[in-house]
């Protein structure tokens, strides 16, 4: 796929500023979306990531905005696949930042002008695995541009997701703590997403759309029509028979690699109900006519009882966290890049024929730092006093 | 916790049993998570309209106490969340009793009292079924980005301990397509609370003040975010004993120079920091003012050129 935008049939004067944002778990198809959309009109802001073997085809995310989110993710102390609830806190308090948001709504507002000389690009897509936890920033911005956000998250079984991550992110982390960080994160994407407006919501123009991945591999025109129409995407609208052409050349459906299933990741039950039901809840979400304040009520249940379970195993294993801490602070204070071994317990110091006295158990170092004055007073009183 | 609090709630000191106070953690099932918005009423009719369909948007659940309206403010109330399609969010309740107004009248009632300011927040606040709660006025608007921040944070606070202060811009409106936004004032009180035994209402000199723990978290919104109508043709002072209630303490100075925009603006002069506005043809100014003229003002927004009077910004 060319780094160069799409020609656009679609004019800036005609079409109002519109932000695609798409969310949802890494290794969820967010790439073979964005990617898409490119192709058909819609302008992803450059330079981008540069494809490697994990996404061959490309990752089609803006090097801003992975770096933008590297560092907000940093300063609040999250990590990409942070599965504490209060981590969502934590980002959101970042990004109530005048700093951030004027950072933000300028970089946006720079990227409707496109390639210069073409009148610019109404329609822009942003894409990043980090995007979930700075959704609201996004929207400030859009606000503060002129522009209407809307939002597509990927939906792919948690047991995909969780398999592609440990393959391609070489197994760091266990299975159970990905399929918590999968429910995390696309939990509260779906509340972060959801529309306010109940007018809008029965109208079927909530601003947002999921996309199950396997349904994009397996007929990507259907399905991003359907993000088109339900978001009123002039580019997905108008696009020519040469994108599509286009799009049929960038899909392939042997994307779709890993294949296992729940039961595969032996995850404490609790979590495997939870996982699996929130599964079934969001595919509710993708069906046509399927984000209705009902599934939302059973979604909230779902969050709530994952922020319980969270909350229960956080205080199982206060002692871990505690652990940790002094293992890190042991680090800092020795300076070294990696923990080291306690330091042995010193063996007594051995006298002649008798148990130390109490002035022999103080270290010398520490009798050496006594003035002599004051050291003499203490042998005197001790009845040492020396010859 | 207020000197005054119970274990297990408050009784008032006239024995209306009815309107004793049980607090909200205790109840069976306790408290689901979310927040709630809180609005203490009186005629409030004009500004409703504005100030609750983007509230009602942006928080799980908004609870409108009326105190004694006669222009029909409840009415109005439920009106404008069917209008918006969001009256399953909206509960209306009602306090009967007269409450002392800011100032020297608040200070001769004791917190015991049904008709003292601390008595009555604390009454409101244990009708609410959150974890979280704000404290809202009947003539607070919030800005389109002021809706998106606060709805993102009614659900993402979760079980935090933060309170969340919000700044506010006075709009000193003339007819409905014609006002003046003060950004002289530089104005983030704390709205935002958890709901818990570490955070309810106690008496201050002039009003009440809600209790925190010490340390406690907080955290400030940007500016822009909220304006507080204000009618030039109205009687904006009507909830304070009177003018010598706010004439020198520095804790009032946020008033005098509401007092003194308010005045000037009357007299026909703009006072330093006071934007003048006009909307479009067939554009309220309030919803000009909300969903276009601050949104897209240039940031930083200057704020506090004249008059500054935050509350403390805590670690």
């Amino acid at each position: 796929m060319s780094d160069a935008p799409a020609a656009a049939d679609v004019e800036s004067a005609d079409t109002p500023r519109k932000v695609l944002f798409v969310a949802g778990a890494g290794r969820s198809g967010t790439s073979t979306l964005a990617g898409l959309m490119k192709i058909l009109g819609m302008y992803v802001p450059q330079p981008e990531v540069v494809a490697d073997a994990s996404n061959p085809k490309g990752f089609g995310e803006p090097q801003w905005v992975v770096d933008h989110h590297d560092r907000l993710l940093k300063e609040a102390l999250v990590q990409v696949s942070d599965s504490r609830p209060e981590a969502w806190f934590d980002t959101g308090r970042v990004s109530t930042r005048e700093p951030e948001r004027i950072a933000t709504a300028q970089w946006l507002e720079s990227q409707f002008g496109g390639a210069a000389g073409n009148g610019g690009y109404p329609e822009l897509v942003i894409k990043d695995p980090r995007l979930a936890w700075f959704l609201g920033l996004w929207r400030v911005a859009a606000i503060r541009t002129g522009a209407e956000p809307v939002f597509a998250t990927m939906l792919r079984p948690p047991a995909e997701v969780v398999g592609s991550k440990q393959t391609y992110y070489a197994n760091k982390l266990g299975s159970a703590h990905l399929a918590a960080s999968w429910l995390n994160m696309l939990l509260h994407t779906e509340r972060g997403t959801r529309p306010t407006d109940p007018a809008a919501l029965a109208a079927g123009n909530g601003g947002r759309v999921f996309v199950r991945y396997a349904d994009l591999l397996d007929d990507w025109t259907r399905a991003t029509m359907h993000v088109g129409e339900t978001l009123g995407l002039q580019s997905v609208l108008h696009a020519n028979s040469e994108q599509i052409r286009d799009g049929h050349r960038f899909v392939d459906p042997s994307l779709r690699r890993m294949q296992q299933t729940l039961a595969d990741l032996g995850l404490p039950p609790k979590l495997h109900d939870l996982v699996g039901q929130t599964w079934e809840e969001l595919n509710r979400l993708a069906e046509p006519g399927g984000d209705t304040p009902a599934v939302h009520a059973t979604l909230d249940e779902l969050r709530q009882a994952y922020t319980d379970l969270y909350s229960e195993a956080e205080a199982i294993s206060r002692s871990s966290v505690v652990h940790a801490e002094q293992r890190t602070r042991r680090q800092m204070a020795s300076g070294a890049g990696a923990p080291r071994p306690p330091e042995p317990a010193r063996a007594p110091v051995p006298t002649a024929g008798a148990a130390a006295t109490g002035v022999e158990r103080i270290p010398h170092g520490v009798r050496a730092a006594i003035p002599a004055p004051v050291r003499r007073g203490l042998r005197k009183l001790a009845g040492k006093e020396r010859a | 916790m207020t000197a005054h609090a119970g274990p297990t709630g408050l009784a008032n000191l006239e024995g209306h049993t009815e309107f004793d106070i049980i607090w909200p953690w205790l109840r069976p099932g306790g408290l689901r998570s979310g927040s709630t918005a809180v609005l203490r009423v009186k005629d409030e009719a004009p500004s409703l309209p504005f100030v609750l369909p983007p509230l009602l948007r942006a928080m799980d659940h908004v609870l409108v106490v009326d105190n004694g309206s006669t222009d029909g403010t409840p009415d109005v109330a439920a009106d404008t969340a069917a209008a918006a399609g969001l009256a399953d969010k909206l509960t209306l309740a009602t306090y009967p009793f007269t409450v002392a107004r800011a100032g020297a009248e608040h200070r001769a009632v004791h917190e015991l009292s049904v008709h003292s300011l601390a008595y009555f927040y604390n009454w409101c606040f244990a009708q609410v079924g959150t974890r979280y709660s704000f404290k809202w006025d009947g003539d607070m608007v919030l800005t389109a980005e002021g809706e998106a921040s606060l709805a993102d944070l009614a659900w993402q606070i979760g079980d935090v301990q933060s309170i969340i202060r919000v700044p506010r811009h006075g709009l000193y409106l003339d007819g409905t397509s014609h006002g003046y936004l003060d950004l002289g004032l530089r104005n983030a009180e704390e709205w935002g609370f958890p709901i818990g035994p570490d955070f309810v209402f106690t008496k201050a000199f002039e009003w009440e003040v809600r209790t925190t723990p010490k340390p406690v978290r907080s955290i400030g919104l940007p500016h822009g975010l909220c304006v507080e109508l204000k009618y030039l043709d109205g009687d904006e002072f009507a909830h304070w004993t009177d003018p010598d209630s706010f004439a020198t303490s520095h804790r009032n100075k946020r008033k005098r120079r509401e007092w003194a925009v308010f005045n000037a603006l009357n007299a026909g002069e703009v006072p330093e920091g006071v934007v003048e506005i006009h909307a479009p043809d067939g554009v309220h100014i309030v919803d000009h003012v909300t969903r276009t003229w601050l949104p897209q003002a240039p940031r930083p927004l200057e704020v506090g050129t004249v008059v500054s009077s935050d509350d403390q910004t805590r670690a």
